[in-house]
């Protein structure tokens, strides 16, 4: 107990500088959202931002949802496949877990830039496949944010995939050689050994890719339709507009944003809770 | 002795509410009333910092080559800072406004139309000083591109640089009958399907678009009143966003969507997607052309009914520590000799800003010896029944209801 104290108070100032620019940073936003930050004039309370941003508002969560959920799922998948076939063929493990790292080590931008060049309109892969433009789908800014979802899954998928590797790979050796010694093959050892010891890295690594997918601006500005937008690239746009009454506006939807966000880990916080209380902690 | 957590997070909200207290606004910045000689002494020593554009390599390249050295032999240091957006300058001088700054970091701002009156609006200008620059002489005082930014009376607020011309290029070798109007031009795209589009507005040159269009719906720029009214918005908007939604399945991916920025449209152009692009500065398609960008057979399109044109300017916030330096710059920015060196295509190619019947013989010679562009007309024929630009108060409302009206509904 004192010693989880202790440990405790060495996390404050880490914890106090995090709680300060974060908290700086939101009760900024909610307030000039609710008007209170004029650029010029007098600053007067009221929610005519989200009164005024409220249609584009409805099309913008549906479109940040549409990214984020089929981006996490795809990231989930291919991350828990990537990562747990690597351990299971554990020959090549270094190699496959240096590539996964590698690319998580690109930039978002660097990544659409280089998306939007292999399978645009006239990228690479039509050029390739002699399709013209006509002949080709609409995969960048088309009505599907297709190429968007597959930037994030590419990239997040290596993300998960590192940190199942890195979670439960060492801890994990001995079980699986258990399991080889008790007569189970590859299939059997990774559908009851490694994917159930997994589920849990995965299941946090992907609510961090689905927060930071309904957060990131630059993938769907690049990749994404002009209309309608994700929540990000709206605010980003009203922020920048020639109008500076649609400021608050701006942060209006940099709120929702972060209360879809907010609400969302909250949402699975609770869910795990509720799931430990019914199957009993574990202890961890 | 431990640091209270909730102790601190009430200490954060209670410092913004002190900040957004101390912003009351100050009165605007007027110049100090001394004579051109003092002002040029006070310059002497002076570090100038011009926010401009960064995304065009041959404005770059002349500030930092032509304007700089120039600069340096009055005493002056100039130092460009490239920006992505105009907007990020003005976002920096607000900031600095409201935190009451008195040296800031940006002293001279290439800008004109909506930003520059947002400046106007937010107080953030040093004004009544353009006027006093000995090299306005040569401007002609009842240009009304010069004297009117986007319908904002100018005050003083900021020097001519340069001006512009929105202009249609085409691929010629595609193309074979050009059209000659602007209803010419949207008939053309209905005739050609997905061989056409425009970016989206809010983006600047989609912007233009639309204001076009509606000049030409509303039958004819003096057909719309300059400054915004709510009334002549509605009496005119129904048929510009009538005939824009009738264009609109013509277009490049049936009107679906729309390309992001002039940028987009460009690249869609430069790949052999649509047959024409757009640009409000039309120096930059020599370059394009010159580089392989663009197809050689690029050629400009010369409009009978005439398209919108402006001027673009420098000014000087309010908050900026180097007033005299900056002022010392955008008269040189003014000289013939700075007009003319920008002018060349080889050099940048904007159109100058003076009224060449205004100069001594000596530096209009230095104006008729500049090299002809082989794909950009001169400022005569293309500025040849051009039409001013609305006021700003239209850009805002123009774009939403676009925004609503064309994008919305083609989704």
């Amino acid at each position: 107990m004192t010693h989880s104290a202790t440990e405790r108070h060495r996390a404050t100032p880490a914890l106090a500088l995090v709680l300060l620019v974060t908290g700086a940073g939101l009760v900024s936003v909610l307030a000039t959202s609710l008007g209170l930050f004029p650029l010029f004039g007098p600053a007067r309370l009221s929610i005519q931002g989200y009164a005024e941003a409220s249609a584009d508002l409805r099309l913008a969560i549906r479109e940040s949802f549409v990214i984020a959920i089929s981006s996490t799922v795809l990231a989930a998948a291919a991350g828990l496949l990537l990562g747990t076939v690597v351990l299971v063929f554990s020959r090549h493990r270094w190699l496959v877990g240096g590539l996964a790292a590698g690319v998580v080590a690109v930039p978002h931008l660097v990544g659409a830039a280089s998306v939007d060049l292999l399978i645009g309109d006239t990228g690479l892969l039509p050029r390739i496949l002699g399709l013209g433009p006509e002949r080709w789908p609409d995969l960048v800014g088309g009505a599907w944010p297709a190429a968007t979802v597959l930037e994030f899954a590419w990239k997040e998928s290596a993300f998960v995939g590192v940190v199942v590797i890195a979670t439960v790979g060492r801890r994990l050796t001995d079980l699986l050689e258990v399991a080889a010694v008790l007569g189970a093959g590859p299939w059997r050892r990774w559908s009851r050994v490694l994917v159930p010891s997994a589920l849990p890295a995965v299941a946090g690594s992907a609510m961090i890719v689905f927060v930071y997918t309904v957060g990131s601006y630059e993938v769907p500005w690049l990749l994404g339709r002009s209309y309608p937008e994700p929540l990000p690239v709206m605010a980003y746009r009203l922020f920048g507009s020639i109008d500076l009454t649609a400021r608050p506006q701006a942060a209006a939807t940099a709120v929702v944003g972060a209360a879809v966000a907010g609400a969302t880990v909250l949402l699975v916080w609770l869910f795990t809770l509720g799931h430990r209380r019914a199957h009993g902690s574990s202890g961890r | 002795m431990r640091p209270s957590l909730p102790r601190l997070a009430l200490l954060v909200p209670a410092a913004m509410l002190a900040t957004a207290c101390a912003s009351t606004s100050q009165p605007q910045g007027q110049v100090p009333d001394k004579p051109w000689k003092q002002i040029v002494a006070d310059a002497d020593g002076q570090v100038v910092d011009l926010w401009m554009y960064g995304g065009d390599d041959r404005g770059n390249a002349y500030v930092d080559d032509v304007l700089a050295p120039a600069a340096e032999k009055l005493g002056v240091t100039l130092r460009r800072v490239p920006i992505a957006d105009t907007k990020d300058a003005l976002r920096r001088m607000f900031a600095e406004k409201a935190a009451g700054e008195t040296s800031g970091k940006v002293d001279l701002v290439w800008v004109n139309g909506d930003n520059f009156a947002t400046g106007r609006q937010a107080d953030a200008w040093l004004c009544g000083w353009s006027q006093r620059l000995p090299n306005m002489t040569y401007v002609a005082p009842d240009d009304a591109l010069v004297t009117q930014d986007f319908g904002t009376d100018v005050n003083g607020c900021e020097s001519p640089w340069h001006k512009a011309q929105f202009t249609f290029a085409y691929d010629s070798a595609r193309v074979a009958n050009p059209p000659v109007t602007f209803d010419g031009l949207l008939a053309w795209a209905e005739d050609h399907p997905g061989r056409f589009t425009y970016p989206a507005p809010p983006d600047f040159t989609g912007s233009v678009f639309v204001r076009q269009a509606l000049y030409a719906t509303a039958g004819g720029a003096d057909q719309v009143p300059s400054i915004y009214g709510e009334a002549a918005y509605d009496q005119l908007t129904p048929s510009l966003w009538q005939r824009l939604d009738e264009l609109a399945p013509s277009l490049w991916r049936q009107g679906r969507t729309y390309p992001r920025d002039a940028a987009a449209l460009d690249r869609l152009y430069a790949n052999g997607e649509v047959d024409m692009t757009m640009t409000y500065g039309p120096a930059t398609l020599t370059e394009l052309v010159a580089n392989g960008t663009f197809p050689s057979s690029t050629r400009v399109l010369t409009l009978q009914d005439g398209t919108v044109g402006n001027a673009s300017f420098l000014g000087i916030p309010s908050t900026s520590g180097d007033q005299e330096g900056a002022m010392v710059v955008a008269n040189l920015a003014l000289s013939p000799a700075q007009q003319a060196a920008k002018a060349d295509p080889a050099t940048w190619g904007q159109f100058t800003a003076l009224d060449l019947d205004r100069l001594s013989a000596t530096d209009r010679g230095r104006f008729d010896r500049l090299p002809r562009s082989p794909v950009v007309p001169p400022y005569e024929v293309l500025s040849k029944n051009a039409v001013p630009e609305l006021a700003s108060g239209w850009v805002g409302p123009l774009d939403e209801g676009w925004r609503r009206e064309v994008l919305g509904a083609g989704s």
